[in-house]
């Protein structure tokens, strides 16, 4: 019998263990370890900071469906790993704090044969100050909890400009000079525009975009170049000509250090220190590993084995410019090289560097947005490593046959620009590779330019939502949950 | 210069009966281009 802990239950986790219960017989354990009692599909979070969306629409509970499944589940959160065992336990274990029922608070150990590190990331809000969700009109959409909050606060404004004359700012955008996610920032910004145009007061508000990026469109994707339609554009212009259609303002290489009441601190590429005033804003925080802490079997800290701020893996971590990085420095199965039954998929991996170009403001500040490993790779490289384990298991000794670098794999972004079965928008984007391979494409920005592409309209809206009730049927294993790609 | 979006392209975006023939292109193509496979870039 082999037993595999998965720790975390969201795109990544719940993807691997899923995987593994499936194709793996009874007489092997497989057991989720997740500090949340819900499955959230976060992707709709941003509307339900609209309010066309309940949070009850995005998640369900996880215990009742593990329990059908044959999928074991505590309700704990990781507080250091022991993959050596220690003085008193021969197998390997994690050190788990249980966070609800009669054991909240008291701390277990969890053993393994394998582990999946899927705890993704911590919401850094401490590293920009003064950002703390709806303390000082700034708020996030990065979990439900945080995007009904939004929702409260925005329709707060909307309804005291619907009953005067009152004119607002509206800031969306990313809230520390190194975030990433531009995504949902985006998706929030022309949902919220939208919703301002539903109510009757868009010629009330100004709408600002305030971003890391060095250009708009960058995604921490370094940008891309995409066919749109039948011309080939940069994802930079095909931004600006929607932000200019929505009348959004823009502001690019700016990293917000401060917020206060209605007051966004920044400072731009050019060195200079400036504020923006907002009634609302939405800001992504900063994405950092959770600060675990590892030891071997002599209680001895190891963790730089398994940690460089998120989980260490096979990627080249070699310190090197950015000219000189390529696609074969990102890794291909997220196995830990000093433990190879140590896994970390989805965000919970370290990137061996950011996908865009580093850029430095000229007192030396880093602006520039971390690399995304959300949505479609977290789901992937999951099932990498749940495939990888299952072969494993079967042939009783290591298997890495499955591989997926971020190098050698496709993205879709779809991202809402507005709801409504009629008056809705998206905006479609593939890109292919996610990580550009600067040499095998290097005629078209490090892209394969056919697989590269935006549109935009209610059709992409239509997908976007398709994939909401296909994503939560696959997550909540229903019949051939499984023919769902990630 | 800023590309812009014309009344026409505007007209096409929210149209329905376009949009519906859009919506299954956009789901074959990008099936095709994520669900083609994935790997390795090393030797």
């Amino acid at each position: 019998m082999t037993k595999i802990v998965v720790l975390g239950a969201g795109i990544s986790g719940h993807t691997a263990a899923s995987h593994l219960r499936r194709k793996l017989s009874k007489k092997h354990e497989v057991l989720v370890v997740s500090p949340n009692s819900n499955y959230q599909w976060i992707p709709s979070n941003i509307w339900v900071g609209i309010g066309r969306m309940n949070r009850e629409d995005t998640v369900f509970p996880l215990e009742p469906l593990y329990k059908r499944k044959g999928i074991g589940f505590i309700q704990a959160k990781v507080v250091t790993f022991h993959p050596e065992g220690d003085s008193d336990e021969e197998m390997p274990f994690v050190m788990v704090e249980y966070t609800s029922g009669d054991k909240k608070g008291r701390q277990g150990k969890v053993t393994y044969d394998f582990l999946i590190n899927a705890t993704g990331p911590k919401l850094a809000f401490d590293m920009t100050e003064g950002l703390l969700p709806g303390t000082n009109k700034a708020y996030s959409v990065c979990t439900y909890d945080h995007a009904e909050h939004a929702w409260a606060g925005l329709k707060a404004l909307i309804e005291k400009l619907k009953s005067s004359d009152e004119r607002a700012k509206i800031l969306i955008g990313t809230g520390h000079p190194k975030a990433t996610c531009q995504g949902a920032a985006f998706e929030y910004i022309l949902n919220v525009e939208k919703e301002l145009v539903r109510y009757g007061v868009r010629n009330k508000v100004d709408i600002t975009w305030l971003s890391n990026e060095y250009l708009l469109g960058d995604f921490g994707m370094d940008g891309m170049l995409l066919t749109y339609g039948k011309e080939v554009m940069k994802s930079s212009e095909m931004v600006e000509m929607v932000f200019t259609d929505r009348n959004i303002r823009w502001i690019a290489g700016a990293g917000i250090t401060k917020v206060e009441e209605g007051k966004a601190h920044y400072e731009n590429l050019a060195g200079e220190y400036k504020t923006e005033e907002f009634d609302f804003a939405m800001l992504i925080p900063a994405f950092s590993g959770h600060g675990f802490k590892a030891y071997d079997k002599g209680n001895k800290d190891i963790t730089e084995k398994l940690f460089k701020g998120f989980m260490v893996v096979d990627a080249d971590y070699t310190p090197r410019p950015y000219e000189e990085w390529t696609v074969q420095d990102w890794p291909e199965t997220y196995q830990n090289p000093s433990y190879p039954n140590i896994f970390a998929p989805g965000i919970a991996f370290a990137p061996p560097h950011s996908i865009s170009k580093p850029r430095k403001s000229k007192n030396g500040t880093d602006i520039f947005p971390s690399p995304p490993r959300t949505g479609m790779p977290s789901g992937i490289t999951a099932k990498l490593v749940a495939d990888n384990i299952i072969d494993s298991v079967k042939h009783g000794k290591i298997s890495l046959h499955h591989k997926g670098s971020m190098g050698n794999m496709g993205a879709a972004c779809i991202a809402s620009a507005g709801y409504g079965a009629f008056q809705g928008n998206g905006i479609s984007m593939t890109t292919f590779p996610i990580v550009p391979d600067y040499k095998k494409y290097s005629k078209t920005g490090g892209r394969d330019i056919q697989k590269t592409f935006g549109d935009i309209g209610l059709a992409g809206h239509w997908v976007k939502l398709s994939l909401h009730y296909a994503f939560l049927y696959k997550a909540k294993m229903k019949p051939f949950w499984w023919l769902i790609p990630e | 210069m800023t590309h812009l979006i014309s009344k026409a392209e505007k007209a096409k975006m929210q149209n329905p009966f376009i949009q519906f023939f859009k919506f299954v292109w956009l789901n074959i193509k990008i099936i095709g281009i994520v669900g083609h496979g994935h790997g390795g870039t090393r030797k």
